[in-house]
């Protein structure tokens, strides 16, 4: 970790130093154990305080969109994916953009975390290796990295980034996208998924963290917001408006999401987002065979047709 | 009372809204349950049409096209 | 002078009719000509050929001998290669038909005289008494249900019983009743029946009307019959009409369609058992010397194949389909791959054999006899046994034919003059579709817009003079007003009233909010309905009008017509259907159906009261043309266009004109096709509305219909409002057969110059090979026209060296049409047909003296050696991938799998784009002969016409509107627009749409996440007020 942040602060100080971009956007130490931030530098000076760990959760597409000048962003696998669909949207100018891309192995819970030192308070926290140390008050508490991870990033197979100009890091195994979670899911009874379903949506406040934490949305009027028409209700007390909510927001990801998972680790009601996302995210790979975020050249799988296409959805006579 | 449910019909002007003509032609005869909205296109169905009719009180949703 | 005057056409610049042997063309003509067209049948090709003559500024008298307009094509199930409906793709061109106001629809009509010269007739037309007056009749159908006599339904193929006062298919144009006089009781005893007239509340019925003349002046006339089916019967082998379950191809579509007798319900009509077994007889009337139907009928493989692909679609169960064919022969665009689908994931099997006898089998069942072709005789039962039968020339046709001194060929069709695609041996007299030569649905609509391509540019100088425009009063201004909803509730005569309570509905809808009179009309589209409708408008100052009776798909236009005329915008209306999708079909629940009528009557009330005036966009245009490809096709296309007075700009790529024609020197029914291509380049460069550009490509491309600006690698900009795309297609350069390695293997264009050079009137043996790079896994399509090709060329050898022995290694010998002459006579003349399969090519090698070449063949079983001296290939067509893929990003057109261009539908847009202004023609759309390709760039002119006689582009305006600020410019809707109608501004950062190009389909609005979408006359706000009503 101590080498990665050190080739990033290089990387960063000499971009900015040659002015070959205006801004770095990446992580600095949280003011919090188990955090870190996104952080903007904009001198040689500033990126000494850019920093690699595994506290780097924050999807940082989200500080791309639409900008003028010339950014470089640190990124992980799940950014990059990001980034990729936004490039496709108009939304990131490639020309203007320095990927320094860092491989990546997961990144850590806190909750997770917590629940293991059984709600202590950790006030540091020490990597060696594939082991971390959870320390705290008369806590000090040895733990698997892995274990640790978030379910997202163990689910993950792009810790590898599909594009960048400069790549930190060391390559990391190949893996397969998998969708236990999903097909679990699936396999319940239509009553029963509706329960769970109802049972999320009753946690829901409607403070829209999600969709603020999602870099793929990005528009300026929300359709939970618009009053002519009024999509659906704007309080929180419908679990059905909720599912709505969250079920427009899947249709919206279709083919778009990168599944980092950033929705569910913004929610503060803890609610099971990604089994929608994500379901979404099989669909279109199934159906498809398509995945968002990975390549800059074609066409967004939903924006496309072919005449081979499969249509599971049309009814047979 | 039986269970009836409330069925709304996104129905595309060229083909299943002439379709559904059709079989008023032909004197075909189904549940009165069925309310059509007609739409110039299949592709005019956006899936907010969806939610807002379940919204509204619809049972099952039929889009045809 | 005004009848007298003789001009030589040429020197009007006003040639119409090229012939092979140089001649100069003199006609009688007058200074005045008459800018309206007669046209002959009503089927597609008559539909076609009006719609494109009307729009182009002529008017049409269109003639039909049946009560209604649709010809054959409402009889048909689905349509192959798309495997669409055939009446749902139809129907639109219906209706466009039946209510344009240039379009003189005469049905029971037919041509009875004919006087005058090219662009002066006069033609004497009889109308037979239809006993129901079609202004008044609303097509309710209260009149049939009373009618006591049934008869056999000719529409169904008589599988089913019509009375004797019918429509003759549900969706028909005109939407009224004809009274068939030979069966109406009333016509043998005037007091046995009236029943209809009770029926009728319309009071449209009268069995005293009388036949009826008219004579009509028109400057063309354009002869489309159709075609008749072969009557099986003639066939006793066949045992049509004695065995039963023996039936014919037409017999067989009516059963798969849904509004046929049965509902679609796939059953043998003899005991209504649902069939396990299927199969198909080919060539039942064509290919066959022996009875006068010599020539193949073209469209019999390919339909069979349709109907064995969706009856499998409709049998629950496994269904057993086979097709017993001599050769198959899908031959045009998508065929092949239709039929290797069918072959491979459908499993329809395919037996080449030839056919003894039907019998009659055990249960119903039908015993086929036949020989393969090893010469082995086999049975097999089926349940059920259709016999494609063949296409032929309808007898009244001929006889007309005749009586206006038109050649007919040896089988009585109409075959156009060489080289013309569509002119009759008679100037001012043009043929298109199957009377022309039996050919499918595609080729029909190519050849009628052709035809009136070619009508067009005989009567240019008179266009416009004769066709209509209606003049309404000025627009009230409505914005700001509070609304004010009349509710017109229709009782259809006892159609609606009798399952709906329709004062029940009036009075609920009194009710609903912004209604301010509601009442109900007896037949609200009756001619006093309107006027009522009119003065209620003013009286209660209406700016919004719901009608709650049929369909807005017949009816919508009708009532808005309605409304302009009463200085209201039409789309401030609803039509909301309480009939076809209410009374109808819940004829057994008036309650629950007259619940459903108030609620479809609230869901239009608040629809309409979110209505905003729609207004008709119109943009400048620019009527000059471009023609991308100087060869035939571009040439043609140029000419005609020229000559309708349009300036063009041809482009070719080479230095000089002429394409691949400059190779050909035969054509296939011995034309001399130099002496013609001199002619027409002649013709092109004497032009002066034409001016060429030769040794230039296309560089870039800006704007749209209307308004294109092209620039060429040289630089030079050319604006224009049309396209047209006849870049031609390339022989393919095989890698096989040892070509480019011995010298004595050719292909065909190459043989070709040698043959005529004399270079081969020495040779002893030839050997040709067909299908070499087309119909395999690289290019799974057919070229089409290299059977023919190599036949002609076989024969040619024969013809300088009757000795030569010529053999033809064959898969399928595709003869199609009258082309199937040519196999006859090269049999007779010994040319010797080898098959070979695919699995199993020729092998070529060198031998001492020449080479030789192994094919197995499928008589002996055996390996056959030839020794030769020439080898001719039949090289596939090849598109010129990279500069179709250049022009199609620059045009927005799509390519196919292919990449030959990809025409806006298959069946009914051959020649057009789904992109507006943009046409094609020639080898660019796909393979053809020179005949073809001469018929389809006329065609495109046609079409192409119909949008440059326009002053300007103008659409009616239920287009897309962007909300820039809630735009994100993620460009979503600029991939999705199928029309290519929206695009993202740079510099705005915002969805633009163009709304000359824009559809209103929706696609962009429903994908666009951020909402900034909103589609006119259906906005997002309408449909959730429709919604809130439920």
């Amino acid at each position: 970790m101590q080498k990665l942040t050190k080739e990033i602060q290089d990387t960063a100080k000499k971009l900015l130093e040659e002015n070959k971009v205006d801004l770095v956007v990446g992580f600095a130490k949280g003011s919090l154990p188990l955090r870190s931030t996104p952080y903007f530098a904009r001198t040689a000076e500033q990126a000494e305080e850019l920093v690699w760990n595994q506290f780097c959760e924050n999807n940082l597409a989200n500080y791309l969109k639409k900008r003028e000048e010339k950014v470089a962003v640190v990124a992980k696998g799940c950014d990059i994916r990001a980034i990729v669909a936004l490039i496709k949207e108009n939304q990131i100018n490639r020309d203007n953009l320095y990927i320094i891309g860092v491989t990546c192995q997961g990144m850590i819970d806190r909750n997770k975390a917590d629940e293991l030192v059984n709600g202590k308070e950790i006030l540091e926290t020490e990597t060696n290796g594939e082991e971390i140390v959870l320390k705290g008050k008369d806590l000090e508490q040895k733990a698997k990295v892995e274990e640790l991870l978030y379910d997202t990033c163990t689910r993950c197979a792009y810790g590898n980034p599909v594009i960048y100009d400069e790549l930190i890091g060391e390559e990391q195994p190949a893996k397969e996208p998998n969708f236990e979670d999903i097909e679990k899911f699936e396999a319940l009874s239509a009553e029963e998924r509706a329960q769970y379903l109802a049972k999320e949506m009753e946690k829901c406040i409607r403070c829209y963290a999600c969709r603020n934490a999602c870099p793929m949305c990005y528009c300026d009027t929300c359709f939970v917001d618009e009053s002519t028409p009024q999509w659906i209700s704007k309080r929180a007390n419908s679990a059905k408006d909720n599912l709505i909510f969250q079920g427009v927001r899947v249709f919206h990801q279709l083919g778009r999401c990168a599944d980092c998972g950033a929705c569910e680790r913004a929610c503060p009601m803890g609610i099971n987002l990604s089994l929608l996302t994500r379901k979404g995210v099989k669909d279109v790979k199934e159906t498809y065979g398509y995945e968002a975020g990975l390549n800059p050249d074609d066409k967004p799988v939903l924006s496309d047709f072919e005449t081979d296409d499969p249509q599971p959805f049309l009814m047979k006579e | 009372m039986a269970y009836e449910p409330k069925i709304v019909a996104f129905l595309c002007n060229w083909c299943s809204y002439a379709g559904a003509d059709l079989a008023g032609i032909g004197r075909l005869q189904y549940p009165t349950n069925l309310r059509v909205v007609r739409i110039p296109c299949s592709g005019r169905i956006n899936p907010l049409f969806i939610f807002s009719a379940l919204r509204n009180g619809a049972d099952g949703i039929l889009t045809s096209g | 002078m005004v009848h007298g005057l003789w001009s030589i056409r040429i020197e009007m610049g006003q040639t119409r009719s090229i012939t092979t042997k140089n001649e100069r063309t003199v006609v009688h003509m007058s200074t005045k000509r008459t800018g309206s067209v007669l046209v002959l049948g009503a089927g597609i090709a008559g539909i076609q050929a009006s719609l494109d003559l009307a729009e182009s500024g002529y008017y049409v008298h269109l003639v039909e001998s049946s009560p209604a307009i649709g010809g054959v094509m409402p009889a048909l199930d689905k349509t192959f290669p798309t495997n669409d409906c055939s009446m749902c793709i139809l129907s639109p061109k219906l209706v466009d038909c039946g209510r344009h106001l240039n379009i003189n629809v005469m049905t029971t009509s037919e041509l009875i005289d004919l006087e005058g010269e090219p662009g002066n007739y006069k033609a004497k037309v009889k109308t037979r008494a239809r006993y129901v007056d079609p202004a008044k009749c609303t097509g309710c159908g209260s009149c049939t249900e009373e009618c006591p006599v049934k008869v056999d339904d000719d529409f169904n193929q008589g599988l089913s019983k019509r009375k004797a006062i019918y429509k003759q298919y549900a969706q028909a144009y005109p939407n009224a009743y004809a009274i068939d006089k030979n069966k109406c009781l009333k016509f043998k005893n005037a007091k046995a029946c009236g029943k209809c007239l009770k029926a009728c509340q319309a009071e449209a019925i009268n069995h005293e009307m009388e036949d009826e003349i008219n004579e009509l002046e028109v400057g063309a006339v354009i002869l489309m019959p159709g075609f008749d089916a072969y009557d099986a019967s003639k066939l006793d082998y066949y045992g049509y009409g004695k065995v039963p379950n023996v039936i014919t191809s037409l017999e067989f579509e009516r059963i798969l369609s849904a509004s046929g007798p049965f509902g679609g319900h796939l059953i043998r009509p003899s005991d209504e058992k649902e069939p396990k077994k299927i199969a198909w007889i080919q060539c039942v009337g064509s290919r066959n010397c022996k009875n006068d139907h010599g020539y193949c009928s073209s469209v019999c493989c390919m339909y069979s194949i349709k109907e064995a692909v969706i009856a499998k679609e409709h049998s629950e169960h496994d269904l057993d389909t086979a097709i017993f064919y001599m050769d198959m022969r899908t031959y045009g665009k998508e065929f092949e791959k239709y039929y290797n689908r069918a072959q491979e994931e459908q499993g329809v099997r395919f037996v080449r054999n030839r056919v003894y006898e039907l019998t009659e089998g055990e249960d119903g069942s039908v015993k086929i006899r036949y020989a393969l072709e090893d010469g082995s005789i086999q049975y097999e039962e089926f349940d059920m046994v259709v016999l494609s039968v063949g296409l032929e020339p309808k007898g009244e046709a001929v006889e007309l034919a005749k009586k206006l001194g038109i050649e007919l060929n040896q089988y009585n069709f109409c075959e156009a003059k060489p080289l013309t695609g569509i002119n009759t041996n008679k100037e001012g007299i043009y043929v298109a579709g199957a009377f022309s030569g039996p050919r499918d649905i595609p080729e029909t609509v190519m050849q009628a817009s052709a035809a009136a391509g070619e009508a067009q540019a005989l009567l240019s100088e008179a266009k416009g003079t004769l066709t209509k425009a209606k003049e309404y009063p000025a627009e009230t201004d409505v914005a700001g007003e509070i609304i004010r909803t009349g509710v017109f509730v229709c009782h259809c005569g006892i159609n609606i009233a009798g399952v709906v309570d329709v004062p029940n509905v009036v009075d609920y809808a009194k009710e609903l909010p912004g209604v301010v009179l509601s009442t109900n009309k007896i037949y609200a589209c009756s001619q006093d309905s309107s006027g009522q409708i009119k003065e209620a408008i003013k009286e209660h100052n209406l700016n919004r009008v719901v009608v709650a009776s049929c369909s807005p798909r017949t009816h919508e236009p009708m009532f808005q017509e309605t409304l302009k005329e009463a200085g209201l915008n039409p789309h401030l209306f609803e039509l909301t259907n309480i009939r076809d999708q209410c009374s109808w079909v819940h004829m057994d629940e008036p309650e629950k159906a007259t619940e459903k009528a108030k609620d479809l009557v609230k869901m239009a009330v608040n629809k309409v009261a979110l209505a905003k005036p729609v207004q008709p966009v119109k943009l400048d245009m620019n009527h000059d043309v471009l023609v991308i490809g100087g060869g035939v096709s571009g040439m043609t296309n140029a000419l005609n266009l020229a000559e309708q007075g349009y300036q063009v700009n041809l482009v070719e790529k080479e230095q000089q004109l002429g394409g691949i024609a400059r190779r050909l020197h035969y054509g296939l029914k011995g034309e001399d096709v130099q002496g013609y291509l001199n002619q027409l380049i002649n013709q092109i460069e004497q032009n002066n509305n034409i001016k060429v550009y030769t040794g230039q490509e296309i560089a870039d491309v800006n704007g749209f219909v209307g308004n294109f600006t092209t620039t060429l690698t040289d630089g030079q900009q050319i604006e224009h409002g049309v396209t047209v795309i006849a870049t031609g297609s390339q022989e393919y350069q095989p890698q096989e057969y040892l070509y480019g390695e011995n010298h004595r293997v050719k292909t065909l264009l190459e043989l070709e110059t040698e043959i005529a050079d004399g270079q081969l009137d020495k040779v002893n043996n030839v050997v040709l090979i067909q299908c070499v790079g087309s119909r395999d896994s690289e290019r799974p399509y057919c070229s089409r026209i290299c059977c023919t090709k190599s036949i002609k060329t076989a024969l040619k050898i024969k013809e300088r060296r009757p000795e030569a022995k010529v053999y033809i290694l064959y898969r399928d010998i595709r003869t199609y049409g009258f082309y199937e002459d040519l196999y006859t006579e090269a049999r007779q003349k010994g040319v010797i047909f080898i098959r070979y399969s695919e699995d199993n090519k020729p092998v070529v090698e060198n031998v001492e003296d020449g080479l030789r070449v192994t094919v197995t063949d499928h008589v002996l079983g055996e390996p056959v050696e030839i020794y030769t001296d020439e080898i001719g290939l039949a090289s596939a067509i090849v598109p010129p991938v990279e500069n179709n893929q250049k022009l199609s990003k620059f045009y927005k057109v799509p390519l196919n799998e292919d990449k030959f261009f990809l025409e806006a539908h298959l069946k009914l847009r051959p020649v057009d784009f789904s992109t507006e202004g943009v046409f094609m023609c020639g080898l660019s759309h796909g393979p053809k002969n020179l005949e073809e390709n001469i018929s389809q760039a006329k065609a495109a002119a046609g079409r192409a016409a119909t949008v440059l006689a326009k002053d300007q582009i103008t659409v009616e305006g239920k287009s897309a509107v962007v909300d820039k600020k809630k735009c994100s410019a993620c460009g979503t809707c600029e991939q999705i627009c199928p029309a290519k109608a929206i695009k993202v501004d740079e510099e705005e950062q915002a969805a633009v749409v163009n709304e000359a190009l824009c559809k209103g389909c929706g696609a962009c609005s429903s994908s666009c996440r951020c909402g900034a979408i909103n589609v006119k006359g259906c906005t997002d706000e309408q449909i959730m007020a429709m919604l809130s009503a439920l």
